[in-house]
């Protein structure tokens, strides 16, 4: 294989991007893992109840608010 | 596409960026269905398996259906929770 072909801006960018999509993919696997424990306690139904798609829900957006005052904190 | 080297050179064909690309994503996709196969199998077995039996019983089954299809549609909420809020 051509050594140069790795070095090139457009593959260099695409790879960025998959990465990105990668880390994206693990928090959104990681983030269903705990919300599911923390929200699903019980057997599994043909059907979320509400209380558990909401739980769901904020169980994914709390994360995010967590995340920001974390990097608040450790940027002070 | 590829373009091959002279026969008198004997170097091996370039790959393209495209071949790269190609590679790392089923690579990639592959991982994240492994992955994510290995997850459901420990959640629906603790939720479903209690007391293991001398076989799966019915009950146990629905479970397992039932868990498969919600983990699927929790990893469908938690997406969307991400990427849709306020």
């Amino acid at each position: 294989m051509d050594p140069s072909a790795l070095n090139s801006p457009e593959l260099q960018n695409l790879l960025a991007q998959e990465k990105e999509k990668a880390m994206i993919s693990e928090m959104i696997s990681k983030l269903t893992s705990s919300c599911w424990d923390k929200c699903i306690t019980g057997s599994p139904g043909s059907k979320f109840s509400s209380s558990e798609a909401n739980c769901l829900t904020n169980c994914a957006q709390r994360y995010m608010d967590m995340s920001l005052v974390i990097m608040k904190r450790l940027h002070q | 596409m590829d373009s091959f080297s002279s026969p008198s050179s004997g170097s091996s064909p370039k790959f393209s960026t495209d071949d790269i690309m190609t590679q790392l994503r089923t690579q990639l996709e592959q991982a994240y269905a492994e992955e994510f196969l290995e997850t459901v199998r420990g959640k629906c077995f603790d939720k479903c398996i209690t007391k293991p039996g001398s076989s799966l019983s019915g009950s146990e089954s629905s479970c397992i259906s039932r868990c498969i299809d919600r983990y699927i549609e929790a990893t469908g909420i938690i997406g969307k929770a991400l990427f849709n809020q306020r």
